[in-house]
């Protein structure tokens, strides 16, 4: 029985195939979060947020994209699209309230996500883990095993984690102001050209893995897919943070302009 | 499970046509323990030609390989990744070049489903095919294991040796690449097998 998706060397097929460990994550992890952020009784927005999260975050890690990970380089990159870019930020804002009511002021946990919306460590905590993660031997390696494909996925959604959590985080925990956190985020974009250019302009492929896996199309050649991995992670990976760059600007201009009525009132 | 088994019987096969290869130092290809003789045999081209393979290669570097067009993994990965080098040769160096396919499943493989599919790859290598008789004499002379086809009315698969038999212009085979070997390998050794073994 295949618990988790990994590269398996078998033919590629569109026949669904079932991974009980994602369904038992995905899940139990749901469950857990559900109850830790007390969602039944949270605003309807939260438990929208925290419903997108999941799902995105399902939808990574089961069939058929997290089988396709196992064959294409691209697919591959989708994965991480989801599980580090896309997913945290829903799930940490549908747990937002919780996060900021829950966590015991002082104690280590509120220490840890204290330290963690500092930008300097969020910023090394994301890209040492994105590049890590893209070095060729590493992702041969791990992809091979469930246990090692499972370490991956996990990785790199706490890497999203990182990436977000200055941004998303419950007020109290904010040390950057909104210009600043719009820098921040564009900052994190950058890291990301280097694995990005060196999968376009390789001579070769560089994932062992997807040069060798058996081929999902014969017009998909393993350079083609390496190439288009690489553009996946800067032509949607990119404007996926820009989406949140223009979310913390609407709502640091909204606020600015709520904060002008106000005054202007005061002064009539 | 079944394709497991084919992986192993795979592996197996490979292991039995190349015995005790030592990988040598600067080429990424097994060495043969002693050279072998180019085979001498001869099947159909895709035109419909009658090929003498040790003829008409003869003083030429050749890679010879022998699988199916049905093949779901190894097939298709092996020419992939070998057109994807053959393509950024030189002209002259891939005029010095042949790269032969030989079918192990000449009932669907008919010449023009095999040329086809071999023009997906590079429309310059060779596509052989014949009698069922014809291509496991082919396969015995060159000394791999002979292909089996599995039990099946339609979509059967065939277990057939893995590695891609390098013959150089000195007409012996000294180096077999395995099933797994990658296009900077390919494009690292290609120049030196042309040069190597030059005809004597």
């Amino acid at each position: 029985m295949t618990w988790w998706c990994a590269a398996t060397g078998t033919p590629w097929s569109w026949t669904w195939r079932a991974y009980p460990g994602v369904w038992a994550f995905v899940l139990l992890a749901g469950l857990l979060a559900w109850n830790w952020g007390r969602l039944r009784d949270a605003a309807p927005r939260r438990r929208r947020y925290f419903a997108i999260g999941m799902a995105l975050l399902w939808a990574s890690l089961d069939w058929p994209l997290g089988t396709l990970g196992g064959y294409l380089a691209s697919a591959h990159a989708g994965q991480f699209l989801l599980l580090a870019i896309s997913a945290p930020p829903f799930l940490i804002l549908g747990l937002r309230d919780a996060l900021d009511t829950r966590v015991t002021a002082g104690g280590g946990l509120d220490r840890v996500l204290r330290f963690l919306a500092h930008p300097a460590p969020a910023f090394l905590g994301y890209n040492l883990i994105l590049l890590v993660t893209h070095f060729p031997d590493v992702v041969d390696a791990l992809m091979a095993t469930q246990a090692g494909s499972f370490l991956l996925d996990m990785t790199w959604l706490a890497s999203g984690v990182f990436l977000w959590w200055p941004v998303t985080a419950p007020i109290r925990y904010h040390r950057l102001r909104p210009p600043l956190q719009m820098l921040y985020l564009f900052v994190q974009t950058i890291p990301a050209t280097l694995p990005s250019a060196f999968l376009v302009f390789a001579d070769y492929p560089l994932f062992k893995l997807y040069e060798i896996s058996p081929r999902v199309h014969g017009s998909l050649t393993p350079m083609y897919d390496h190439q288009v991995a690489g553009l996946m992670m800067k032509i949607v990976g990119d404007p996926i943070v820009w989406i949140g760059i223009a979310v913390v600007f609407f709502r640091w201009a909204g606020a600015e302009r709520r904060a002008d009525l106000t005054a202007s009132g005061r002064a009539t | 499970m079944r394709h497991l088994a084919w992986g192993i019987m795979l592996a197996v096969g490979a292991c039995r046509s190349v015995p005790k290869a030592e990988y040598s130092g600067d080429l990424s290809g097994a060495r043969l323990p002693a050279a072998t003789v180019r085979p001498a045999f001869r099947l159909t081209t895709t035109a419909g030609d009658t090929f003498d393979f040790a003829g008409r290669t003869r003083g030429r570097l050749t890679l010879l390989f022998f699988g199916y067009t049905h093949c779901p993994d190894v097939c298709p990965a092996t020419m992939q990744n070998i057109a994807a080098v053959t393509s950024r040769l030189t002209s002259e160096d891939r005029r010095r070049l042949d790269v032969v396919f030989v079918t192990t499943d000449p009932d669907r493989d008919q010449p023009d489903s095999l040329g086809a599919w071999l023009a997906r790859f590079d429309a310059g290598f060779v596509g052989l095919t014949g009698s069922i008789e014809a291509v496991e004499a082919a396969q015995r002379a060159a000394g791999i294991a002979v292909a089996i086809r599995a039990p099946g009315s339609r979509d059967y698969t065939v277990s057939h040796a893995a590695q891609v038999l390098v013959y150089s212009p000195d007409d012996s085979g000294h180096v077999a690449y395995p099933f797994g070997t990658r296009q900077a390998e390919w494009a690292a050794d290609l120049p030196k097998l042309m040069e190597r073994w030059k005809a004597r």
